[in-house]
């Protein structure tokens, strides 16, 4: 009874509107059909768009679980009097707003950036590399993004792993890279798959990033549906995205469980 | 105080119907919206003894908004690209003007009077376009060298979807040798130098901004933008290009059934008056349609001014662009974004 | 051992310059004395953190925000409390289902929420954008609500509430005079990560965005597009400052930390 104020506001002024947009897709001209996903993927853009966004959120995902792996043991193994500062240092870009620093990484990325200043000042290149409007670019502003999720989702999962667990390991003869896959990865496969759900969903569904950092040379899905939406009133394509974005997003919490469980 | 303003915010909110007091809401372009507040809303508001509320953003978003909307009109008065109004005119969106409501009518150049037909919308702006260039890094003397190897890597072009993109396409095919009415030959020249182009924007402001990082060396501009240009700490010039100026006239429309059509026209009237467009023609911002509006050499040096210079702009026919506009957005999606 | 300690800093220190060094670039590109945006920048003035106070449009937009965070949190709350309480203390017929609702919106990428309001709420029922906002940011915030006042509701032993209505209370009176004082830290640290959520908050508020209404992130990024000028820069910064210390203040008050 309790529940229910909470339930019935989700559902009408939530539920409802984003169903009734997922089915947008599927009639057309009054009657039931799949025309609209068809249509969708024929056009060659969109399917560059849907490759590139899935490309970017498993770079992201991936990249983020190494230095997340690698971060999280560190920090794991600080004395406990640091470790609580430089776990905050890790949580405080989350309390940040995304256009903030996302805007960050123009002044770090522009022809006369510092990344740019460096490489031309260490003589890697003559001339400044073009690096805003990439998918490098992106790549990096989403990086930064949600890194966080994923060290954090490793750090409370590594706080589990017993203690004497790695140094009676590495007595026995173990080498790091044992160690690594027969005792961190198997006790930490948890925080695996929430971090690399977090950080792969919020890779995809970041507007921002694209916007400032790829621009209208490298759309995602994201953008693709503003756009679609702002430009032209394609409803059908914005709720085709919409579907795919979730069907996404669910897709890779059940592939990271299937393989977090095939594992062991 | 902001809890109040906050709780009396969302109040009106659930009350909307219950508006009173008299407001036109109106959509125009982000450019210089501190020198048109100066120069036209505030002294409109003395006037009109109302409360004017303006959006911003670009032409094609603002005419896909008034479509989404056309039910329950918020925007009551717009200034869009004559294409973009043409096209909410065939779709039955926005509403007639009698040039009897407007007093300002007689005095705008025969251009500006009926630009679209059937009275459905009038030009309060003339505008050039051509190429905004770095003086100290690069020559640029025809609309072509906007694909030349020496600003690859560094140019920046207009989206197909605003209005700057189909005139620099026909400039572009004009330069090499065309007629400017064809435009596939020229997306697919583009299309095999889009990695020489840095991005395609779609809001002229976001060049300034681009050109100021140092990211863009080159990049076709409306005249209308030119003032942010020119005060830039860089060497930045209007290119005189050998195929002449592509040019446009933004125009004023009114939606239809708005609820508040005395307040727009009157609004519209204010706007086409010797007085302010003489305002704006000074403060360099926008050129003026009102032939009476008279401005010394130097201020007339960067507007789009007079006769002579508006007959002279290579302008597209907007029919043209809408008959043809999905089919260019079709190929540039194929060839060019990829 | 020496080594690995020293290994470990490297990492670290190479972690945080990427999570951090952004930031600290904004700070200072804010406090250029120059006209444009560089780091590092063009000398060092404060003109920038001024000039953020006197652009009307954010401070409009910031009004906004704030409200929004505020009462949708508030909303959220109200309507969250009860619901984390009544699936954490009784076994209701549906309450899996309840729970998928309520913690849909986590689920359900922003700007397809905020297109869906526009399209069937402010569009044909005639809501304004104001309200709709409002609506998505609640509907945002409610699953953290909920998430966080549920883990503080675990820690807390029901017999005391129990002891409370043997003792001649009634369970609303329990409620309000056991239960909710001891989840007090809870209620205040779901606030506070609401509150931080929602002012930050871009996808949903991109399509619900009217004549005069935007939210301050909004208002931000149409900013940047047409003045290249600090002044963005600046307002991230103070923006983020304030987060910062909402959030420094919380865990030093309450343990923040503790409930997310």
């Amino acid at each position: 009874m309790l529940a229910l104020p909470a339930a019935v506001f989700a559902c009408l002024l939530f539920l409802v509107p984003v169903m009734i947009l997922l089915s947008e897709a599927f009639r057309m001209d009054g009657s039931w059909s799949l025309q609209g996903y068809v249509d969708f993927f024929a056009k060659p853009l969109n399917r560059t768009v849907f490759l590139r966004t899935l490309k970017l959120g498993v770079l992201v995902a991936g990249t983020a679980a190494i230095i997340g792996y690698a971060a999280a043991f560190c920090i794991v193994n600080l004395p406990a009097r640091t470790r609580g500062g430089v776990f905050g240092l890790v949580v405080l870009p989350l309390m940040i707003s995304p256009v903030a620093r996302t805007y960050a990484w123009i002044v770090i990325l522009g022809r006369t950036g510092i990344v740019n200043n460096a490489i031309v000042g260490l003589g890697l290149s003559d001339t400044p590399v073009r690096l805003l409007f990439t998918e490098t670019a992106v790549f990096l502003g989403l990086l930064q993004l949600f890194l966080p999720l994923m060290i954090i989702s490793l750090v409370s999962a590594m706080e589990n792993i017993p203690r004497d667990a790695i140094p009676a390991a590495r007595v026995l003869g173990a080498s790091w890279v044992q160690v690594f896959f027969r005792i961190i990865l198997p006790l930490t496969k948890e925080g695996l798959v929430v971090g690399g759900t977090l950080v792969f969903t919020g890779a995809l569904t970041a507007y921002i990033t694209p916007a400032i950092l790829g621009g209208s040379k490298v759309l995602m899905l994201e953008t693709l549906l503003y756009q679609r939406v702002n430009v032209a009133n394609d409803f059908v394509s914005a709720s085709v995205i919409a579907m795919i974005l979730i069907v996404m997003s669910f897709s890779a919490n059940l592939v990271l469980k299937r393989l977090a469980s095939a594992r062991t | 105080m902001k809890t109040v303003a906050f709780a009396a915010l969302l109040g009106c909110g659930l009350a909307s119907a219950a508006h009173a007091e008299k407001t036109l809401t109106i959509s125009v372009y982000a450019f210089a919206q501190d020198e048109y507040k100066q120069a036209l809303y505030d002294p409109f508001e003395e006037i009109c003894d109302c409360t004017l509320v303006v959006e911003t953003g670009n032409s094609v978003e603002r005419m896909a908004k008034i479509e989404a909307n056309a039910a329950q009109p918020v925007i009551d008065m717009a200034v869009l690209s004559t294409q973009d109004a043409l096209s909410l005119a065939d779709k039955g969106l926005i509403a007639p003007l009698d040039p009897a409501d407007l007093s300002s009518y007689d005095k705008l150049y025969p251009a500006a009077q009926d630009p679209i037909g059937n009275h459905m919308a009038v030009g309060y702006t003339f505008y050039a376009s051509s190429i905004v260039y770095r003086t100290d890094l690069v020559d640029i003397d025809s609309w072509g060298d906007l694909l030349g190897q020496d600003v690859a890597g560094r140019v920046a072009l207009p989206n197909i979807t605003g209005t700057q993109g189909p005139l620099t396409l026909m400039m572009l095919d004009k330069a090499a040798g065309g007629t400017g009415t064809d435009l596939s030959d020229t997306i697919s020249t583009i299309g095999e130098h889009a990695d020489d182009v840095v991005t395609f924007y779609s809001r002229s402001s976001e060049l300034v901004q681009l050109m100021n990082q140092q990211e863009v060396i080159a990049a076709p501009v409306g005249r209308f933008a030119w003032s942010r240009f020119k005060d830039s700490h860089l060497p930045l010039a209007w290119a005189d290009l050998a195929e002449g100026q592509a040019g446009g006239m933004n125009v004023m429309v009114m939606t239809k059934d708005n609820g508040h059509e005395d307040l727009a026209l009157q609004f519209m009237d204010y706007w086409l008056s010797t007085e302010v467009q003489t305002r704006i023609a000074q403060a360099m911002i926008d050129s003026p349609a009102n032939k009476e509006v008279t401005v010394s050499d130097a201020v007339a040096e960067n507007l789009t001014y007079g006769a002579d210079v508006i007959n002279a702009l290579n302008i597209m026919p907007a029919r043209s662009v809408i008959d043809n506009r999905e089919a260019w957005v079709e190929q540039w999606n194929t060839q060019v974004i990829r | 051992m020496q080594f690995r300690n020293l290994g470990s800093w490297l990492i670290l220190g190479a972690t945080l310059t990427f999570l951090i060094g952004p930031f600290i670039i904004i700070i200072f590109a804010g406090a250029s004395a120059g006209n444009s945006l560089a780091f590092p920048p063009e000398g060092l003035s404060l003109k920038w953190y001024l000039k953020v106070f006197t652009v009307e449009s954010f401070r409009a937009s910031f009004v906004l925000s704030m409200g929004l965070a505020i009462f949708g949190t508030l909303a959220a709350l109200v309507l969250g409390v009860p619901a984390a309480y009544a699936l954490n203390r009784y076994k209701l017929p549906g309450d899996e289902m309840i729970r998928t609702i309520v913690a849909a919106p986590i689920i359900v990428p922003g700007i397809i929420v905020g297109l869906a309001l526009l399209r069937y709420l402010v569009v044909p029922l005639n809501f304004t954008v104001t309200v709709a906002l409002f609506f998505a940011h609640t509907a945002l915030i409610l699953p953290y609500a909920v998430r966080v006042v549920s883990s503080s509701l675990n820690n807390l032993r029901s017999d005391m509430e129990e002891a409370a209505v043997l003792l001649g209370c009634s369970r609303v009176q329990a409620f309000f005079k056991v239960v909710l004082p001891n989840i007090r830290g809870g209620v205040l640290s779901a606030f506070i990560l609401g509150f931080v959520t929602s002012f930050n908050q871009v996808p949903v508020s991109l399509f619900l965005s009217g004549p005069g209404v935007r939210t301050l992130p909004i208002d931000m990024l149409s900013y940047m597009e047409i003045t290249y000028d600090p002044s963005v820069a600046a307002l991230s910064a103070l923006l983020a400052f304030m987060s910062v210390a909402i959030v420094f203040a919380a865990e030093r008050l309450l343990g923040f930390s503790r409930y997310v």
